[in-house]
């Protein structure tokens, strides 16, 4: 009976050191380390992607389908929905260049431009298109935990870094603790205004990633407004011609 | 040549269809419009006219990197009482290794984002946001690509009014930011109503970029002359996005040209083509300026207006949009010019001179599928 005893409080000892281990170990993972393994996750070296884009103003609903292809670098867009269709982006690093699909023409766009509603929706072409990883662009730090919809997130805060091009200059992401995958997320400007919150409503496991297939953004200067974006088919790395992010490609 | 080169492009573009799989997806799309438009002249005299046309685009697949397209613009000629059509598109483009030759009829655009562009491969192509007729040509174009943002364009049109072969030779490349191109133009003889206008060469060389927050942008022209004494033709311009504290945004553009008045016509194109008809070696400048509001994600307002330093004249053209679904726009738009008798822009003009109106409203609705 003492040696059952005995087993049972070493066990017991073991069980609370062993949990004790685990919530250290959790507990130092680093800022740097969370948003890499959320990259991990969201950053891939190619892909492409099928999606909607649903703008949605005072009761108004409008969708736009599109095709991207993106690289680590370079992004094209090609709208694909009746009213816009053929007309094309390309983004190679801070350049944007579009397709006017009636004229056959590509014409520079101006820098500004980027900043701005994508097609009228609460994405900004830098939004859709940005390639960069987040840890090089922001310096982040853990702030605090929180749930969201029953998953416990981290909170991080990234401040942009010195010299760094960013459309915002303080994000604050909830990212989940146990799939790192980011599920909220607020936008402000340097001045502390917050400019835009997005909201990932679902998330699907594809090929061992976890993707957020369903998400809205939401402008937070305008009242009942947001714009939704849905993934239709995600490709992981599919092979991308040599030529595809240039002039040539968008004729 | 021009009626066997149509022709043969549609036997090409027939057996290319031929050759596609049944199952392959062959889409039809375009675009429906009806407007109202109405003409007010000096007397308050109004003239109405029903605008209704149907913009229809056959969508092929590509086929071992070739691409046939065909496109047709449909409009009622309140003139004729019938109705009359523009074929905008109908060419083969196959895109070998370092060459892509597109034969048929094909829009030449040599736009950089200004509004007049005094360089373009044929002027007055686009002006104020206003597309012409006049960019769609039967032409044979090679394209070489160089790197992914540098290109040279050789085009072989051959337009309505010629018997001649109008040339056009462009280069394009990127160097610290700005987009910049070189081109030269020969233009062809040209018979118009029984009035021979002489074959001419221009060369043209633009610029585009960003100056901190302000996109600028600019042309330099030269219209060579049987004399030497060529004309010079410049054009200065930038833009700018300013975003409110409501999240509504503005966008700004604002440019110059300085050209002669005997070449002003052909870049204004038909819709502004203003009183050019007297002292055609004067210098004119003209400032145009474009101002649009994002009232919400669906509709927007703008102002454009165009003014000539020389006499103060002016047009003024607001106008609205408002997306009301996903293929149903409604447009409306105005033109009113202003100035005195015989200004570039009055609609004051001497008796025995073409009469011009003194404003335009336009009420539309587009459909698009």
């Amino acid at each position: 009976m003492r040696k059952v005893k005995g087993f049972l409080l070493i066990g017991i000892i073991i069980s609370i050191l062993f949990s004790s281990l685990m919530a250290i170990t959790a507990a130092e993972l680093t800022a740097e380390e969370i948003i890499n393994k959320r990259d991990d996750n969201e950053y891939f070296d190619s892909v492409r992607i099928e999606a909607e884009m649903i703008i949605v103003s005072g009761g108004r609903k409008i969708t736009k389908t599109m095709v991207a292809l993106s690289d680590k670098k370079n992004s094209l867009v090609e709208f694909t929905n009746p009213q816009d269709r053929e007309t094309k982006f390309l983004k190679r690093e801070d350049d944007l260049w579009m397709f006017f699909p009636d004229a056959e023409e590509i014409i520079k766009i101006s820098g500004h431009m980027l900043n701005q509603g994508m097609m009228g929706s609460d994405f900004s072409y830098q939004d859709i298109m940005e390639s960069d990883k987040l840890t090089d662009l922001y310096n982040f730090e853990i702030i605090g935990e929180e749930e969201i919809e029953g998953r416990l997130c981290y909170v991080l805060e990234g401040i942009a870094k010195e010299g760094v091009k960013v459309s915002y200059y303080r994000r604050v992401g909830w990212i989940d603790r146990e799939r790192f995958i980011g599920l909220k997320e607020e936008l402000y400007t340097q001045s502390g205004k917050l400019l835009k919150e997005t909201k990932v409503n679902e998330v699907q496991e594809i090929e061992g990633r976890w993707i957020p297939i369903d998400s809205v953004m939401e402008n937070k200067l305008r009242k009942d407004t947001y714009t939704g974006f849905k993934i239709v088919q995600i490709d992981f790395n599919p092979e991308i011609p040599e030529g595809t992010f240039s002039l040539q490609s968008l004729r | 040549m021009k009626k066997y080169f149509k022709i043969t492009i549609l036997f090409m573009i027939f057996f290319l269809l031929g050759s596609i799989p049944i199952l392959a997806k062959v889409d039809i799309g375009g675009e429906l419009a009806a407007s109202l438009i109405n003409f007010i002249d000096n007397e308050g005299n109004i003239s109405t006219y029903l605008q209704e046309s149907l913009d229809l685009e056959l969508f092929l697949p590509t086929l071992n990197n070739t691409q046939a397209k065909f496109e047709i613009y449909l409009f009622n000629n309140p003139m004729s009482g019938g109705f009359d059509y523009l074929i905008k598109k109908l060419y083969l483009k196959h895109k070998f290794e370092k060459l892509h030759l597109t034969l048929g009829r094909q829009p030449i655009s040599w736009s950089f984002g200004s509004m007049l562009n005094p360089v373009d491969f044929t002027l007055g192509a686009m002006a104020m946001d206003e597309e012409t007729g006049a960019k769609y040509q039967d032409a044979i174009e090679a394209y070489i690509p160089l790197n992914w943002n540098s290109s040279v364009s050789l085009v072989a049109a051959f337009p309505e009014a010629s018997q001649d072969i109008k040339w056009g030779l462009r280069g394009r490349t990127m160097i610290e930011g700005y987009d910049l191109t070189l081109n030269y133009v020969r233009e062809s003889e040209i018979d118009f109503i029984g009035t021979i206008i002489p074959a001419s060469q221009r060369i043209g060389f633009t610029a585009k970029g960003d100056l901190g927050p302000l996109g600028v942008y600019g042309a330099l022209g030269y219209y060579f002359k049987d004399n030497d004494k060529g004309d010079l033709a410049y054009l200065i311009g930038g833009d700018y996005s300013y975003f409110f504290e409501a999240g509504n945004k503005i966008y700004f553009q604002l440019e110059y040209l300085s050209m002669k008045k005997d070449n002003l016509s052909s870049i204004l194109g038909p819709f502004f083509a203003g009183n050019v008809t007297n002292n055609l070696n004067e210098n004119i400048g003209l400032i145009l300026g474009m101002a649009n509001y994002g009232i919400d994600e669906f509709s927007q307002v703008n102002l454009m207006a165009i003014s000539s330093l020389n006499d103060g004249s002016i047009i003024v053209i607001p106008g609205y949009r408002n997306q009301l679904n996903n293929n149903l726009s409604f447009n409306l738009s105005t033109a009113i010019y202003f100035g005195k008798e015989d200004t570039l822009f009055s609609s004051n003009v001497s008796e025995g001179a073409q009469q011009k109106p003194k404003g335009m409203i336009s009420i539309g609705l587009t459909y698009s599928f």
